[in-house]
Parts: structure tokens; C-alpha cells; sequence
């Protein structure tokens, strides 16, 4: 927390004179959160001047179920089903760094088929996710056709990976060794079919939200993070690309055959809100054209998963793998002491890196600005809590 | 100076555009399943799992299905469980088999099960698979308690509704 004497300089800025007398009269302390309007599961604590915000404090921490203890307790495989609760909507791609860095450890590898699937769920799963996040940006403009158009166009990729995994939106897909079933017939035409028809819808969500003017001034040059800045406090993903620096795991350092697929780094120069809502949307246009070449790459056979023995284990040693998932860098540090279940288990997510540049960006903003700033930061308390 | 942006420019007529294309929506028909009238049709009947190649059958993970003259009581169903749900216990079944000395199967509680399906995956005999149900609403807990006789039951699913995809929207299809 901020001393006095920095408040009192952060109002000055504003051109607001406070003085050590009057300040504890003058500011209003208000908790948002940790009920759901505005936060979910979240609480911080900002201190108003009239309208404007001078300090704000973040107290993550409500939704703590010890993922990375749980880990410990059980064998490598047992942990997937459990790996996935912090984003359900995410989940393909939280099992899937956690995949990745259990494969290094024990040496297994995964058959070429098995890898464009498991790339093929992640793309999909990336839209489900900012699907879900786009609805709820939406309802906090109060849009609410951007909160039942994405939601009813999530259903039918929900269906989707639903006959692909066998489950709705806790899939349990990705497994170490590959994945745990092929692909359905039929599959990849309606694949295909859903890809194009969405594609049209995204043309219809520009018009009715990112291109209405009343969206724009919401959010155009409200709450902007420099590129410096943004490197500085170490954001990523989506915050980070609409920063102007184009980092994307996929291509920095691209896991399993990423580094075949033809794609664009989606990023923006002003680092506001919009940038920050508008890069995911990008995001989504490139990930149509990633599931096309991957369908259209992989094999039309071959094994998708390798034989794993019952309790797979591999020698000591640590590994860390990270992948893109729709909230920024995913990566798993898993140390094993050579028995069948891991040593430790460390979760580095991106949201809780994106919750650092809340109070950077929320003081000297005006309270009504806050929902605007706090969603476009693409944070998942859940994740962040692990 | 901010830098500038490079996201598309956009003037008054954004409003025209943004009223167009939502009012377009009007003549479109919707495409929410009316649920209990209209069922989803899968794929396969549920998923499946085969122990020689190691590899899944695509389908639905629903409700359990135990074949009881496969099942060997080994427990591995259970064992598996153990570090994820616990949902699974093994009982006394009055039935004799040769191939099951011991006489326990699994039974499944379904308040506690969250179908991740890696019992499936852990049976090498064949005798435990998923299938399309995943209507288990019940007044009390007790209920949700599967016995081995309860889940050699087939189910019975007729979903028959299919979403059709084109270029005027999606729609269901029975």
C-alpha cells in the first residue's frame, strides 16, 4: 500500500488538493467484491476522491483450493480431472502445458495424429473461453446482445467438443501421451461447416459492438498501458498484445506442431480497453483459420495415443512447459523424485499477472471506467487462485 | 502522443450498421433446443474404451454400464477413483461367478461421480463403459447410489434432434 505522502502526490496529479488533515474525510473506501457483480470471487478495495479512483487494493485469494498440494497426492494421471476445475471453460488448455511438462519428464512421445487433435480441442476450447468472456465484457458495457449472441454461439461449440471429448465443458481430454479418443465420423465436415458460419457471426459482432461508436468512446483510451509498462509488470497474452509488443507462446516457443501451422500474431498499438477487448476478437478470427489448416494437415490415420504403462514415471528431474492459453502464458514447473506421483507441482497462470496491472491502471481512473478496465484484463479469479 | 491505432475507423453510420445487422436477426429463426420435449442426438452410444489398443471410442460420458459377466472385481475402477471422485466402492453382489471369486463389483455414486470417464480407461476387461444418460436427477441422495444390478441396466435415450449448420444460421432438426 501506498504511503500518504504518494496519495496525496496521485491526486495532485489529478490537479485534486488533499492534505494529511482532510484525507480521511475525503475519501470514500469502497469493496468491490467478493460477491459476483463487477468481480466474481474477487475483492478489491479502491478509495474514491469524488468520482475518481486514488488507491486501489487487490485481495485476491476467495476461491484458494490448493491445486498445486492436491497434485502431490495423487499420479500423474489421476491429476487431469482435478487440473481443470480452476477454468473449466479453458479446460483443454490448462491439461494441456500440464501434458506437456509430464510428457518431458517421463519421456513419452506423442503420436503426429494425437497431436493435431489435441491442437484442434485447444483451438476450439480458446473460443469457448473468450466466447465466455466476450458475453460478460458485453453485459458489463450493459450490451446484453453481446452477452446472448456469444453465449448461444458458444452452445454450438460446446456441442462440438462434446461429441469430439464426451463431455461439455470439463473435458478431461488431454492426456499425457496424447489424447484419449479419435475423432468421431463426420467430425471434421461439421467442424468445417461451424467454422464458416462463425466466421460470418464475427463480422456481425464487429458491426453491432467493436464498431458502434457508443463502445468506442466506453472504452477507446480508457485505462492505457504503455508498452513499456506492460513489459515492466511482466502482463501477458492478450494485455501484452494489445500493449504493441506481438508475443504468442505459439510462436515464441511453439509446442508440439504449432511450428507447421501459417499464422499471424495478433496485437494492437494504443494498449486501452478496446485494444485489450479487441485483440481477443483477432485472436478468434486467427484461430478459424489455425483449426482449417489443421484439419486440412493431419493425418487421415494413425494412432493418437501412446501406450502409457499404469503408473507412468520417469527418472528425477523437473521440467517446465508452457503453453497459449486464452488468458496469456500457461505453464506448469513439475518436479519428480522418481516415483509416480510429482514432488511438486507449480501453476503459473495468467491471470494472475494480468491482476497486477489492475491497481496500476485503475488509480486515476474514474469509478465508472472500472468495469471497463477490470474485464478487458482477461482475469480469472478462479485461475488465479489456483 | 498516444500511438495510433490500427483497429478499423468508425463513424455514425456504425450506428445504422450496428441496428442493421441486430434487427436482421428478427426474420432469423432461433436456434435454443426446447429441452425436455427435444433431446440432442449423439454420437456413438457413449464413450468406450478398448484396453488392446489403448485408445477411446468417442461418445457421450453419461451414465455407467457394467457388464456383469465381464466384471472381475479387480478393483482398478476403484483405485483410479480413489485420487479423483472416491465415487466408486466395491460390494458383495449375491450372484456366482467363475470368473469373479471374490463376488464384489463397483457401485457408483453419482453425487460425488464428476465423469471423467478414467474408470473406462483403467478396466482392462472390457466390462465397464459410459453411455448416453445423463438425466440421474433424484429426490434424495440414497438414490443417486448406483448397485451393480442398477447399472447392468441399459439405459434408454432416444434423442433424435440434430443441429443444422449453413450459411442462414443453425437450426434443429428432428
Amino acid at each position: 500500500m501506498p504511503d500518504l505522502e504518494d496519495r496525496i502526490k496521485e491526486s495532485q496529479r489529478m490537479g485534486i488538493q488533499i492534505t494529511k488533515e482532510s484525507e480521511d474525510d475525503r475519501l470514500m473506501t469502497l469493496s468491490v467484491g467478493p460477491q459476483h457483480p463487477g468481480s466474481g470471487h474477487f475483492r478489491f478495495v479502491v478509495k474514491l476522491d469524488g468520482d475518481y479512483i486514488v488507491h486501489c487494493d487487490p485481495d485476491p485469494g476467495y476461491v484458494h483450493r490448493g491445486e498445486e498440494k492436491m497434485c502431490e497426492y495423487r499420479n500423474f494421471i489421476q491429476n487431469i480431472p482435478h487440473l481443470e476445475r480452476p477454468v473449466i471453460h479453458d479446460s483443454t488448455n490448462i491439461t494441456y502445458s500440464y501434458s506437456l511438462a509430464v510428457e518431458e519428464l517421463t519421456g513419452i512421445q506423442v503420436p503426429r495424429r494425437g497431436q493435431f487433435i489435441r491442437a484442434i480441442a485447444s483451438e476450439l476450447n480458446r473460443q469457448i473461453y473468450t466466447l465466455y468472456w466476450l458475453a460478460i465484457y458485453g453485459i458489463f458495457l450493459g450490451h446484453s446482445t453481446m452477452f446472448m449472441w456469444p453465449t448461444g454461439d458458444r452452445e454450438l461449440f460446446i456441442d462440438l467438443m462434446e461429441a469430439l471429448t464426451g463431455a461439455r465443458v470439463t473435458h478431461a481430454f488431454n492426456i499425457p501421451g496424447g489424447v484419449r479418443n479419435d475423432i468421431p465420423n463426420g467430425f471434421k465436415d461439421r467442424c468445417l461447416r461451424q467454422i464458416s458460419y462463425y466466421e460470418k457471426r464475427l463480422k456481425e459482432y464487429e458491426d453491432i459492438f467493436y464498431n458502434n461508436p457508443l463502445v468506442r468512446q466506453r472504452t477507446e483510451g480508457v485505462g492505457i498501458l504503455t508498452k513499456e509498462d506492460a513489459i515492466g509488470l511482466g502482463v501477458t497474452g492478450s494485455v501484452l498484445r494489445a500493449s504493441g509488443v506481438p508475443y504468442d507462446i505459439r510462436k515464441a516457443e511453439p509446442y508440439d506442431i504449432y511450428n507447421e501451422i501459417d499464422f499471424k500474431v495478433q496485437y494492437m498499438q494504443t494498449g486501452d480497453s478496446f485494444a485489450r477487448a479487441y485483440v481477443p476478437f483477432l485472436d478468434m478470427r486467427e484461430s478459424c483459420h489455425i483449426v482449417r489448416q489443421l484439419l486440412d494437415k493431419m493425418p487421415e490415420s494413425g494412432e493418437v495415443r501412446a501406450k502409457l504403462q499404469a503408473n507412468p514415471r520417469g527418472p528425477p528431474g523437473e521440467a517446465y512447459r508452457r503453453v497459449e492459453s486464452g488468458r496469456g502464458a500457461l505453464g506448469y514447473y513439475i518436479i519428480s523424485d522418481g516415483s509416480p506421483k510429482p514432488y511438486r507441482v507449480k501453476i503459473s497462470v495468467g491471470s494472475f499477472r494480468n491482476m497486477l496491472a489492475l491497481p496500476h491502471l485503475l488509480v486515476g481512473a474514474k469509478m465508472g471506467d472500472m468495469p471497463v478496465i477490470y474485464w478487458a484484463l482477461n482475469y480469472w479469479p478462479v485461475e488465479a487462485d489456483r | 502522443m498516444p500511438p495510433k491505432s490500427n483497429a478499423p475507423k468508425t463513424t455514425a453510420a456504425g450506428f445504422i450498421k450496428a441496428i442493421e445487422s441486430g434487427s436482421k436477426h428478427l426474420l432469423i429463426k432461433r436456434f435454443t433446443l426446447r429441452y425436455p420435449e427435444q433431446k440432442l442426438k449423439f454420437v456413438g452410444d457413449g464413450y468406450q474404451f478398448d484396453p488392446k489398443r489403448a485408445v477411446g471410442i468417442a461418445g457421450l460420458r453419461g451414465r455407467h454400464i457394467l457388464n456383469h459377466d465381464k466384471c472381475t472385481g479387480c478393483q482398478l475402477c476403484a483405485i483410479t477413483c480413489e485420487g479423483i471422485a472416491e465415487a466408486i466402492g466395491m460390494v458383495k453382489v449375491d450372484e456366482q461367478w467363475k470368473h469373479n471369486k471374490k463376488g464384489i463389483m463397483p457401485q457408483i455414486d453419482y453425487g460425488k461421480c464428476v465423469f471423467c470417464g478414467l474408470c473406462v480407461d483403467a478396466c482392462p476387461f472390457y466390462a465397464l463403459f459410459m453411455t448416453n444418460d445423463y438425466e440421474l436427477a433424484a429426490y434424495t441422495k440414497e438414490h443417486l447410489i448406483y448397485t451393480p444390478a442398477q447399472l447392468a441396466i441399459k439405459p434408454k435415450y432416444n434423442g433424435d434432434v440434430e443441429i443444422k449448420i449453413d450459411d442462414h444460421g443453425a437450426t434443429h432438426h428432428a
